[in-house]
């Protein structure tokens, strides 16, 4: 087995050189994570939303939920996904298991409760003026809607990309719906599993290497936005 | 002088609690109405509900004499009705953005807006602030910036809420000033107030929330036609 320095200046080499199958991966991560979460933050937030700003029976009840599902693992998540897309599933007849598709639907799942949750949480602090004021100027309520999400838009950004970062790093969800399978559904952090499995860790820690990258990058963010939000309330 | 609206049996309560009740008030197409009363009399809650922001638990509304129930009327007050907050709310935009923002909502054509805003940031002395962030304002310029902001949508009936609260005696006079150009114009005003007076000269009447409820304003000019409203 190399030396722990080995491992880093081989997994450094392999990033810096462009290797096709290591930048094949990261792509399948990016691609994926962010196709779902463009599917769930416009769906989250409408709920997020509909919570903070309208009183019905069992509200409490479906925010609770949210927030219990938050902690949800993600390889519960994959299992059910699993089981609506296996071939006797509800969901059978689409054929999407081991697809970027199915990778899609489970991160889909997976990210809805923390957009709804931290969503939840930015707009019921929002000021409530912001939204009487857009009504008595005639906007409609979808209008209003939008206004109020722009008033808070630093705290919505820090909850996309809190979103992100669920998602782009979960293995669980992606590894039993995609199958990891080499060029087409293997993503950064199946690979770095498989890698692993095999001993060869230089591609698992370039990888690794990759992934945290783009958390520190997305962390760089979010406390740009988080401290713009602040500035602003 | 013509009754722009009527509320008559006005209550609204929260469980048991009564918030407010109103007997009889009528607004006259124009002039302006100032509302007196302590706080946490209704005077706000009476404001709300006249501008279609909150339900009333029971009314009966009259708009040009023709009587509403509650769902019929609830879009007329928000297309002709603007309300303003004790301390206004101006979106996090520039000035002219905030003025322009209903506007928007109306479907006018830009150039149209840009002409209207423009007009409107000259009628209230402004136009130094139009590209200013509205959230980097003083109170005073925030209150005037959203007086234009109301007048420009040239509503029927404009409801102010404490205008003058936590105001300097600057800020307090350069508000006094554009309230009385509005009474000018062809809109109705209410105005909440425990520190106006009729020696202030703002009003063209006054009445007061008492125990948290209006008896008669006794401005009717007609027999009403109001219509019964429950939501309970």
């Amino acid at each position: 087995m190399d030396s722990f320095t080995d491992i880093f200046q081989q997994a450094f080499a392999l990033v810096v050189s462009g290797d096709t199958a290591l930048w094949t991966i990261i792509w399948v991560s990016v691609k994926v994570s962010l196709t779902a979460l463009l599917i769930a933050t416009p769906l989250a937030l409408i709920i997020a939303f509909i919570l903070a700003f309208t009183r019905f029976i069992g509200r409490r009840l479906i925010i609770s939920s949210f927030n219990v599902l938050l902690a949800f693992p993600s390889v519960v998540v994959g299992l059910i996904v699993y089981l609506l897309l296996a071939r006797h599933g509800l969901l059978g007849d689409l054929q999407l298991l081991f697809t970027q598709s199915a990778m899609v639907i489970g991160q889909v799942f997976l990210c809805i409760p923390i957009l709804v949750a931290m969503g939840h949480a930015a707009l019921q602090a929002a000021d409530r003026r912001a939204w009487e004021t857009a009504i008595t100027l005639g906007a409609p309520p979808w209008r209003a809607m939008l206004t109020l999400m722009y008033e808070v838009r630093f705290a919505l950004i820090a909850t996309v990309i809190a979103g992100f970062s669920r998602i782009i790093s979960e293995v669980g969800s992606a590894m039993m719906v995609g199958g990891n399978i080499l060029g087409y559904t293997r993503n950064i952090t199946t690979a770095i599993a498989l890698e692993t499995s095999k001993g060869e860790f230089a591609q698992g820690v370039a990888l690794g290497i990759i992934l945290l990258a783009i958390a520190l990058l997305l962390n760089l963010c979010l406390v740009f936005f988080q401290g713009r939000g602040q500035i602003h309330s | 002088m013509t009754d722009l609206l009527t509320i008559q049996k006005l209550s609204l309560q929260y469980g048991a609690h009564s918030a407010v009740y109103v007997e009889h008030l009528v607004i006259p197409a124009q002039g302006c109405l100032v509302l007196s009363g302590e706080n946490g009399s209704g005077k706000t809650s009476i404001l709300k509900i006249l501008a279609g922001l909150i339900a009333p638990t029971s009314a009966q509304f009259s708009w040009q004499n023709q009587a509403y129930t509650w769902k019929k009327i609830k879009p007329i007050l928000r297309n002709q009705v603007v309300y303003l907050h004790q301390h206004p709310y101006l979106f996090d935009m520039n000035v002219a953005e905030n003025i322009a923002y209903g506007l928007r909502q109306q479907g006018i054509n830009k150039q149209h807006i840009t002409e209207k805003v423009k007009e409107a940031l000259a009628w209230a002395n402004l136009t130094h602030l139009a590209e200013r962030s509205a959230k980097c304002l003083s109170g005073g310029e925030k209150q005037r910036v959203a007086l234009t902001r109301a007048r420009v949508l040239s509503p029927r009936l404009l409801l102010l809420d404490e205008p003058t609260s936590s105001m300097d005696q600057q800020a307090k006079a350069q508000t006094y000033d554009l309230i009385r150009r509005l009474r000018t114009e062809a809109l109705s005003i209410v105005l909440t107030s425990h520190e106006i007076t009729q020696a202030d000269g703002l009003g063209d009447h006054y009445f007061t929330l008492q125990k948290k409820e209006i008896v008669s304003n006794s401005l009717a000019t007609q027999p009403s036609t109001a219509q019964q409203y429950h939501t309970a």
